[in-house]
């Protein structure tokens, strides 16, 4: 329950929640992604990558570097489905007409965009289903997880670290110049600098202080560490960082929708349309 | 209780889109008062200001200068009491999730609205019934024709029982039997008790359903009428083709009461404006009496209307 101030100084109680706007997104993105199954396609990707990883580590006797394979495949998926399907909820409801309706809805709009990047971001988890069962049906290979908990607290940071980052994809790809040609070139240096390939440290040194600025390279280092059998090195500041850098990301995304959402009132266009 | 809209001096100057642009004035201190349970008419030519004035009292665009309330709320200040008083239809096919359904598309514009689930249930339901899409509800919206599409447009503009709604342009590319029935559905809004605000281009659509009518242009708002004077006008304004006609017999068509000029076209052909009731059956004896048999009549144009009006009362309408 919750209240809303009338102009007479009566408060009007009301029965249903504020944040009706995050679970109207969630759902709405749900119900797109049950009609329409190519916005799924990164999902169809991983199958492929993860066979192509895991023949080449194999074909070169490298099996200490399975979970790498397997976890690549999985991290490329959830940045791609970030890039690619949530970076473009804004701009699709720019080019569909509904932004000005849902702008003059009672709800906030930037509250609705974090709930369809939330499923978006929920939904591309099944890759790492996906990449898991892979490696095990047509390799017969189990990758083990020794750190369970661990690895599972992990996940769930950097997956809310992909909220952040997803949301600011958005905004930010409606709010630029050229920006399809930005969202077209962002995923690959951002696969690097993330080290979904290969682990940072294994990187030229003066690209380590760029790293170190992306969640994804922070969330894939401890992830790779979970699925090692030694303890995992710094567990909580390192998972702090993914927090701290997802967080940033999606306070900068926030920040960016609420001044595209103000500009659009005060200019009435919405971005560079 | 305040007026349904109230509207003061509000302007609203768009910025130059380019550094050789120049800067757009849309709308030019208007005043307009819609009282509560009346259908407005907002009759105006293509960029005249009417859908500005819908985004202003929307709360998606800021005015410039002026004050604009809905139901005694700022659309400024009050933006979150306007947005869940106000209901927007925007014309055209867009705005919807083509690939959802229509039951799908108006849950989601009930959650924005924060309507409750078991009340959005019940009330998608009446509103696709009442639309005429409860057969087609669980269909995709991309199978629509548009004159379905807009409405379920109009249904939306509903779920979340708006007192107050603007229709901008609703029934644009709409074939005549969709937009016969889209009156009649503004029509028992208005049975409702709900404010319409409506806008169009189109004078016998306002003649039809509004109760009162204000003509805009330029972004000044020309004057408010009742639809009977759009419908005398449209009758009483209009031209007459006619060939061949000899110029003697356009002679005759000049000097009859009512005729306000007589052009030729082509080679042997003449058009005639009238601007009285009357004039144009005395035009269409004459000339069938003369033996012409290849005569077209039309109605004016708005801006021809709009020409003959501001010419003869200047606009202090």
């Amino acid at each position: 329950m919750t209240s809303m101030d009338l102009r007479d100084g009566r408060t009007l109680r009301l029965p249903w929640p504020r944040h009706t706007g995050f679970v109207a997104g969630a759902r709405l993105q749900l119900a797109i992604f049950r009609r329409g199954w190519d916005s799924l396609l990164a999902l169809v990707t991983v199958p492929l990558f993860t066979i192509a990883f895991l023949a080449i580590t194999r074909h070169a006797g490298r099996t200490d570097l399975t979970a790498y394979a397997v976890l690549a495949p999985a991290v490329v998926a959830v940045i791609g489905m970030a890039i690619l399907t949530s970076g473009e909820v804004v701009t699709q409801d720019r080019s569909n007409g509904s932004l000005e309706l849902a702008l003059a809805a009672p709800s906030r709009f930037p509250i609705v965009v974090v709930g369809r990047v939330l499923v978006v971001t929920l939904v591309s988890l099944v890759a790492v289903v996906e990449a898991w069962l892979v490696a095990w049906i047509v390799f017969g290979v189990r990758v083990p997880v020794p750190h369970r908990t661990a690895f599972a607290g992990a996940l769930a940071v950097a997956t809310l670290a992909t909220v952040g980052t997803a949301l600011l994809m958005s905004s930010v790809f409606v709010a630029a110049r050229s920006a399809r040609t930005f969202q077209n070139t962002i995923s690959y240096p951002l696969y690097l600098l993330g080290g979904a390939f290969v682990p940072v440290p294994l990187l030229p040194g003066f690209l380590h202080p760029l790293c170190r600025a992306v969640y994804l390279s922070w969330a894939t280092d401890l992830l790779r560490d979970c699925l090692a059998t030694k303890p995992v090195p710094d567990f909580w500041p390192r998972l702090g960082a993914v927090a701290g850098l997802g967080a940033v990301g999606f306070a900068a995304g926030y920040a960016i929708l609420i001044r595209v959402v103000d500009r659009a009132r005060a200019t009435g266009r919405v971005g560079h349309e | 209780m305040p007026p349904a809209v109230e509207i003061v001096g509000l302007t609203r100057v768009y910025p130059p889109a380019g550094k050789r642009a120049t800067a757009r004035t849309a709308l030019d201190g208007i005043d307009l008062v819609v009282e509560r349970g009346e259908v407005h008419g907002l009759l105006g030519p293509n960029g005249a200001g009417k859908t500005t004035l819908c985004k202003i009292l929307s709360t998606v665009l800021l005015p410039t200068a002026g004050v604009a309330r809905v139901d005694g709320y700022h659309v400024v200040k009050d933006t979150a009491q306007v947005r869940a008083r106000i209901g927007i239809v925007f014309g055209g096919e867009r705005g919807l999730y083509t690939r959802l359904t229509a039951r799908q598309n108006l849950g989601y514009w009930a959650a924005l609205y924060r309507v409750p689930r078991k009340i959005a249930t019940r009330r998608i339901v009446e509103l696709l019934d009442r639309v005429g899409l409860a057969d087609r509800a669980d269909e995709r919206v991309e199978t629509f024709s548009r004159g379905m599409k807009q409405r379920l447009h109009l249904a939306r503009g509903l779920v979340a029982d708006q007192r107050v709604l603007i229709l901008d342009e609703p029934t644009t590319g709409m074939d005549p039997v969709a937009a016969h029935d889209f009156r009649a559905l503004v029509r028992s809004m208005r049975a409702e008790s709900r404010t319409v605000l409506l806008t169009t281009h189109d004078m016998a659509e306002a003649e039809a359903i509004c109760d009162r009518v204000t003509m805009i242009d330029g972004g000044r708002l020309l004057g408010t009428e009742d639809p009977r004077t759009i419908g005398r006008w449209i009758s009483a304004y209009e031209r007459v083709e006619a060939r061949p006609v000899p110029g003697s017999l356009a002679a005759s068509l000049a000097a009859l009461n009512g005729v306000t000029e007589v052009e030729s076209i082509d080679d042997d052909g003449v058009r005639v404006h009238t601007a009285a009731e009357g004039a144009t059956q005395a035009v269409l004896r004459t000339l069938v009496d003369a033996g012409v048999t290849a005569i077209t009549t039309g109605r004016p144009s708005l801006e021809e209307v709009y020409l003959h009006v501001i010419g003869a009362r200047g606009l202090a309408v």
